[in-house]
C-alpha cells in the first residue's frame, strides 16, 4: 500500500500547488443548458472549446484576452484567418497556446485538457451531444474541472446575452459584460425601432452564399442565419420558402423568376482555397476597389440576367464570416441601410464597428468588411 | 431429313429476327422516352414559361427576351443535355467494366476512381493544392481528373504483371477506395468550415456546374470511345462466356482487358471531375440495359447508353421540381429514381440478371 500513499500525496501536492494561490469564491453558474455548475471565480486558467469564443472573452478582456487561455480548439486559423492573422501579430505567443482538433466530433482529447489543469471548460452547445456521449461531464467532474455551455451560434439572438452573462462571472468582469451586452443591444433596436415606427415596404432580397466561391451559382439561405439577418434589417429573405432547413441550392433560373430588389452576396479572403477565383475579397482590412470589381464581375453570370437588382445597382457584398460572428449586429445595421437608404441615412454602420472595436476590443479597426455596387 | 433441316435453319432464324426486332424496338422505345425525358427537364422550372414561350426561345434565340433566352439556353439547356452526357458515360463505363471484370458489382467506381477525383477535388478545395500548375481557374475539375487517371494507371499497370487475376484487379480498386476515402476524411478533418461544405457539396455531385464547354467535351469523349466499344462489340461479347472460351475463339483477352480498362477510365474519370460523384447510374444503367435487351454488346452497349442517360434526365427533373425553387444534389436524388424502377425489374424479371 506504499504506493497508494505515494500518489495520495502526489496527488495532495498537485492539489495545493494549484489551489493554493487562488484566492477564488466559489460560485454557482447557471449556463445556457440551464446547467447549474460550481466554478471557482474568478477563472484563471481556461480551455476554450471553441476558438472563435475568443471574439468575446477578448470584450472582456480588453488588455491581455489570452491571459487566462491555457488551450483553445484550432478553429479561428481556419474559419476566420484574418482575425486570427491580426491577433497574432499583436499577441504571438499565442502560436503555443495548445490545441485541440475538433471537439465537435468527440475528439476532444480529454488527457491533455486534465494536464493543463484548468479552471474551467468553456464549450459550445454545439459540442453538447458529442461532449455527453463520451461522458465528459463526469470525467472531468472527478478531477474538479468543471464544463460550462455558452452558445452564439446555434440560437444567436436569444443566446448571446445569457452566454455574454455567464463569462461575465466567470472572468468576474461583470459590468463589462452588461455594458457590452447594451452596446449590443442598442444597435439592433436602432435598426428595429425604426423598422416598426416606419413599417416601410419590405424588398425581396436574394443572399447569395459565398458567391464565385466554385462554379455553381446559387447557394444561399433559408430561414437562419444570414436568412434570418435580412428579415431583421427589413428585407424578405428570397429563399425562405425555398430552402427547407439552413443551408441549400436555389435554381438559378428561380433567381430571375423571383426578381429580387436587392442582392446580397457574402465573401471573404478565400486565396489559399480558390487561388484567383470569382469570389468577392471583403473582410479585415481588404481592399475595396477590387472586390468592388470582381462584385460587378459576378453580376454577368446567367442567374442575374435582367434581375431588377442588378439594373438598379442594388447589389452589395457583406464578409462571409458575419455568419456566425457575434459583431453580426453591425451587419443588421449594414444590411439594413442598404435595403432602406432613406430611412436609415443618418446610420452609421462603419461607426457602430469602429466604437466596438474602441470601447471593447483589443484588435484596432480596419474597414472593408462591406462594399456595395452603389458605392463611389 | 434434307427438308427438315432447312425448315429448323429457317425458323431459327427467324426466331433470330425476331429476337432482334424486339431488341430493336425497346432501343427506340427507350429513345422515345429518352426524348421525352429531356424535353419536359428544358419545358419545366421556376420560371414557368409556357410551352410555346419555350418552343419560340428554341427556334428563334435572337426573337425573344434576354430573359427567356438565357434560361433556356444557358441555365436549363446545359442541365438537361450534361444530364444525358454524363449518365450515358457512367453507365457505357459500368456496362464495360462489368464485362471485362466478369463482376455484377463493377461501376466506375469499383476501380478507386471515383474515390481518387473526389480526393483530388479535395485537394484543391481544402489546400488550393493545384496538380497541374497553370489553369488555376480550372484547379478542382482538372485535379479530380488527374487522381482519377493516375488511380486507373496504377490499376492499369498492377494488371499487366503476371499472374494478376480479374478477383485480384477489383480486390485492388477496393483497397484504393478505401485508401482514397481515409485521405479525403483527413483532408475533411483538417479543413476550414468552408472549405469542408465545398467538400461536402462536390462529393454529393451537381449539374448546376454544366455549362456548354463542359456539354461537349463529354459528349466528344463519349462520340470518340462508343465506337471503339462497338468495334470490339463481338470479342466482348464473346468475354462474357468466359476467358478461356474467348481466347479459343481466337481474341487477345488481355489487350481486350487492358484497352478497355483504359477508355472506361476516361468515360468516368471526365464526368466525375465535371459535375462531382454520381454514384449509381454507373452500377445500375447496364443492370437496366441487361435486363432489357440482354448481353449482345450490339445492343446492350446502346442499350446502357440510352439506359444510364434516361436515369440520370429523368433524375435531373426531379431533383428540382421536388421542392420549387431549390435544386437538390443529383448524387442524393439518383440512388432514389433509380432503385424503386430497379427493384420492379428485378422482382419481374425471373430469370438470372447476371
Amino acid at each position: 500500500m506504499r504506493l497508494t500513499s505515494k500518489t495520495r500525496a502526489l496527488a495532495a501536492a498537485l492539489f495545493l500547488s494549484t489551489a493554493w494561490p487562488v484566492l477564488a469564491e466559489t460560485i454557482n453558474i447557471e449556463d445556457v443548458t440551464g446547467r447549474n455548475v460550481e466554478v471557482n471565480a474568478p477563472v484563471k486558467h481556461m480551455i476554450l472549446g471553441e476558438g472563435r469564443q475568443i471574439y468575446f472573452l477578448a470584450a472582456l478582456e480588453k488588455e491581455a484576452p489570452f491571459q487566462h487561455v491555457v488551450g483553445w480548439r484550432d478553429d479561428l486559423p481556419k474559419a476566420d484567418p484574418e482575425s486570427y492573422d491580426a491577433y497574432l501579430a499583436k499577441y504571438p505567443e499565442i502560436a503555443k497556446l495548445p490545441t485541440f482538433g475538433g471537439m465537435k466530433d468527440g475528439t476532444f482529447d480529454i488527457e491533455q485538457a486534465v494536464v493543463l489543469k484548468p479552471d474551467v471548460i468553456l464549450m459550445n452547445v454545439d459540442a453538447k451531444t458529442a461532449t455527453e456521449e463520451a461522458g465528459y461531464i463526469e470525467k472531468l467532474a472527478k478531477v474538479g474541472i468543471p464544463l460550462v455551455y455558452v452558445d452564439f451560434r446555434e440560437k444567436p439572438m436569444e443566446n448571446t446575452e445569457p452566454s455574454m452573462r455567464v463569462m461575465g462571472q466567470l472572468m468576474g468582469k461583470e459590468q463589462v459584460a452588461e455594458d457590452f451586452i447594451k452596446f449590443r443591444a442598442d444597435s439592433i433596436k436602432r435598426v428595429t425601432d425604426v423598422l416598426d415606427k416606419n413599417n416601410p415596404k419590405k424588398p425581396v432580397v436574394f443572399v447569395e452564399r459565398a458567391g464565385g466561391y466554385s462554379d455553381d451559382c446559387c447557394m444561399s439561405f433559408g430561414n437562419e442565419n444570414f436568412g434570418k439577418m435580412v428579415e431583421i434589417a427589413g428585407g424578405i429573405n428570397m429563399a425562405k420558402n425555398i430552402i427547407p432547413g439552413t443551408f441549400g441550392t436555389v435554381n438559378p433560373e428561380q433567381v430571375i423568376a423571383s426578381n429580387p430588389d436587392q442582392i446580397i452576396i457574402t465573401g471573404g479572403n478565400w486565396d489559399k482555397y480558390v487561388p484567383g477565383g470569382a469570389w468577392v475579397g471583403v473582410g479585415y482590412g481588404a481592399d475595396l476597389k477590387e472586390a468592388k470589381r470582381k462584385l460587378e464581375a459576378l453580376t454577368k453570370r446567367p442567374a442575374f440576367t435582367g434581375v431588377k437588382a442588378v439594373e438598379d445597382g442594388n447589389v452589395h457584398a457583406i464578409w462571409h464570416q458575419f455568419y456566425n460572428n457575434p459583431y453580426q449586429f453591425v451587419a443588421i445595421q449594414e444590411m439594413a441601410k442598404w435595403l432602406h437608404p432613406e430611412l436609415f441615412a443618418d446610420l452609421d454602420p462603419e461607426a457602430t464597428f469602429k466604437e466596438l472595436h474602441a470601447r471593447f476590443l483589443p484588435l484596432d479597426y480596419k474597414q472593408g468588411y462591406f462594399v456595395s455596387l452603389k458605392d463611389m | 431429313m434434307a427438308v427438315s433441316a432447312a425448315e429448323t435453319t429457317v425458323t431459327g432464324r427467324e426466331q433470330y429476327r425476331a429476337l432482334a426486332f424486339r431488341r430493336i424496338v425497346i432501343l427506340v422505345l427507350l429513345t422515345v422516352a429518352l426524348c421525352f425525358s429531356i424535353a419536359l427537364d428544358m419545358a419545366l422550372g421556376p420560371a414557368n414559361y409556357s410551352l410555346s414561350e419555350v418552343l419560340s426561345a428554341l427556334a428563334d434565340p435572337a426573337g425573344v427576351a434576354a430573359q427567356l433566352r438565357v434560361i433556356i439556353w444557358d441555365i436549363r439547356m446545359p442541365i438537361a443535355l450534361m444530364a444525358v452526357t454524363v449518365g450515358a458515360s457512367l453507365s457505357v463505363a459500368g456496362a464495360q467494366m462489368q464485362t471485362i471484370l466478369s463482376n455484377p458489382l463493377a461501376s466506375p467506381f469499383t476501380l478507386g476512381i471515383s474515390a481518387a477525383a473526389s480526393f483530388g477535388a479535395a485537394l484543391a478545395l481544402v489546400g488550393g493544392v493545384a496538380l497541374f500548375p497553370g489553369a488555376i481557374q480550372y484547379m478542382v475539375p482538372l485535379n479530380a481528373f488527374l487522381m482519377a487517371m493516375a488511380a486507373a494507371l496504377f490499376v492499369h499497370f498492377a494488371s499487366t504483371m503476371r499472374g494478376v487475376s480479374v478477383e485480384t484487379i477489383v480486390l485492388l480498386g477496393i483497397a484504393l477506395v478505401f485508401t482514397f476515402n481515409a485521405a479525403l476524411s483527413l483532408l475533411e478533418y483538417l479543413a476550414s468550415e468552408q472549405a469542408l461544405a465545398a467538400v461536402v457539396f462536390w462529393t454529393m455531385g451537381s449539374l448546376t456546374k454544366a455549362t456548354w464547354p463542359k456539354v461537349w467535351f463529354t459528349a466528344g469523349v463519349l462520340v470518340v470511345t462508343v465506337p471503339l466499344f462497338m468495334k470490339d462489340a463481338w470479342a466482348l461479347t464473346a468475354l462474357r462466356l468466359g476467358d478461356d472460351k474467348a481466347a479459343s475463339m481466337g481474341i487477345n483477352v488481355r489487350r481486350l482487358r487492358l484497352q478497355t480498362m483504359m477508355i472506361v477510365s476516361l468515360l468516368a474519370a471526365i464526368p466525375v471531375s465535371f459535375v462531382g460523384t454520381i454514384g449509381f447510374v454507373g452500377l445500375v444503367g447496364p443492370h437496366i440495359a441487361r435486363m432489357v435487351v440482354g448481353e449482345d454488346q450490339r445492343f446492350f452497349l446502346p442499350g446502357a447508353v440510352i439506359c444510364g442517360a434516361l436515369l440520370l434526365s429523368v433524375t435531373s427533373v426531379v431533383s428540382k421540381m421536388l421542392i420549387p425553387g431549390a435544386i437538390l444534389p443529383i448524387g442524393v436524388i439518383t440512388a432514389l429514381v433509380g432503385v424503386p424502377f430497379f427493384f420492379v425489374l428485378i422482382f419481374s424479371n425471373r430469370r438470372r440478371a447476371w
